[in-house]
């Protein structure tokens, strides 16, 4: 169980635990058991699993810093759809920093030439 | 107490109602085991006002509730798991009755033997495979003199090309590993890399793995990836196990 996700319990419902089972283990891999795997039976309770799909992307912006994860460079890996938008944003700032310094660069030139003339 | 309905955890074969006395399922409700044709479903109560359609919808929002009814349902499926062979169901299925339950297990019952028949005597492995943390982006130089633009982009394509060479190893490290830990189990699966966000680590994900082993060969499979492991010192892995094996209770 990490730290930060804490926080997140703190509504009065506060959950109670079984006494037994498997060894903490974080939020990431307990939802991915018991939410993409396992077998799926439709139940007399309809339940759209859509959303729950949505809800796991929500938890995703939820649970921590997603700043500081884009800020370490995640999305160098775009294995993510969750994370090919930050990359996508990432790499439109690169190519910006990039024509910048190509218009610094081509600014100096033209002038240099400037001063040959 | 509201209406309530039988919430279905597992289905196992050859489990001993008694050997689950002393497990709950939510809210301490005792388990109980619906028996069809060979086949326990392991159910317990809930109440509607909690688990009918309209409270699930909401519940399912709210992130304290889906972690505790998440953990909740990991930990009876590991103890059903630790007792009997159990193939586990998703999260949130609820039935109106046992009647129902049977009902259900019957329709499907032919799938579920041949899911059973398959995780039979076999626990599932995690391996994931990690890159190195990406390092730090190179700071953008104060334009200078001494610095010209050409400069600056050269600079750029080197650091770019030094993640992309880093990334590189990592990914081959895991096709490496995920190759070794496949010829020690008798099924694989790839599983979406989790998001950094979720597990709170900030090394990028390059393997997912999931591995179905022989109840004979965990020893020798967790030896032969931690050796193969120990020969990449280029990525950290997370090797976890035996689990309930829940990459391989899939209806085909």
């Amino acid at each position: 169980m990490s730290d930060q996700l804490t926080p997140l319990r703190s509504n009065g419902s506060a959950p109670d635990r079984p006494s037994y089972g498997p060894a903490p283990s974080n939020l990431a891999d307990i939802l991915e058991r018991v939410l993409d795997k396992g077998i799926v039976i439709a139940g007399d309770i309809k339940v759209n699993l859509l959303d729950i799909e949505l809800l796991t992307v929500k938890i995703r912006l939820l649970v921590v810093s997603v700043d500081k994860a884009i800020e370490l460079g995640i999305d160098w890996w775009r294995s993510d759809p969750m994370l090919s938008t930050s990359a996508a944003d990432h790499e439109l700032a690169d190519e910006n920093e990039q024509l910048r310094a190509r218009v610094r660069e081509l600014e100096s030139e033209s002038e240099s030439e400037r001063a040959r003339r | 107490m509201s209406p309530t309905a039988r919430y279905v955890f597992a289905v196992a074969r050859s489990l001993r109602a008694e050997d689950l006395a002393d497990t709950v399922g939510f809210h301490d409700v005792p388990l109980d085991v619906v028996s069809h044709r060979g086949l326990s479903a392991v159910v317990c109560d809930v109440e509607l006002a909690e688990f009918g359609e309209e409270a699930l919808t909401k519940n399912l929002e709210d992130l304290a509730w889906l972690e505790w009814a998440a953990r909740t349902h990991d930990g009876v499926v590991w103890r059903v798991a630790g007792l009997a062979t159990c193939a586990p169901l998703r999260l949130v299925t609820v039935c109106s009755d046992d009647d129902s339950v049977r009902a259900k297990v019957d329709a499907l019952h032919g799938d579920l033997e041949a899911v059973l028949d398959r995780v039979e005597g076999r626990k599932e492995w995690s391996l994931k495979v990690l890159a190195p943390a990406p390092v730090e982006r190179e700071p953008v130089p104060a334009p200078s003199g001494a610095s010209s633009g050409a400069d600056y982009l050269r600079r750029k394509r080197e650091a770019a090309g030094r993640r992309r060479e880093l990334g590189e190893q990592a990914l081959q490290a895991a096709e490496v590993l995920h190759r070794v830990a496949s010829e020690h189990a008798v099924a694989s699966r790839r599983l979406a890399p989790q998001d950094p966000r979720l597990t709170g680590r900030p090394e990028p994900m390059v393997l997912n793995g999931a591995y179905l082993v022989e109840a004979d060969q965990h020893e020798s499979f967790r030896a032969a990836v931690a050796a193969a492991a120990e020969l990449r010192d280029d990525v950290s892995i997370e090797l976890e196990g035996p689990w309930p094996p829940y990459s391989f209770a899939v209806l085909s």
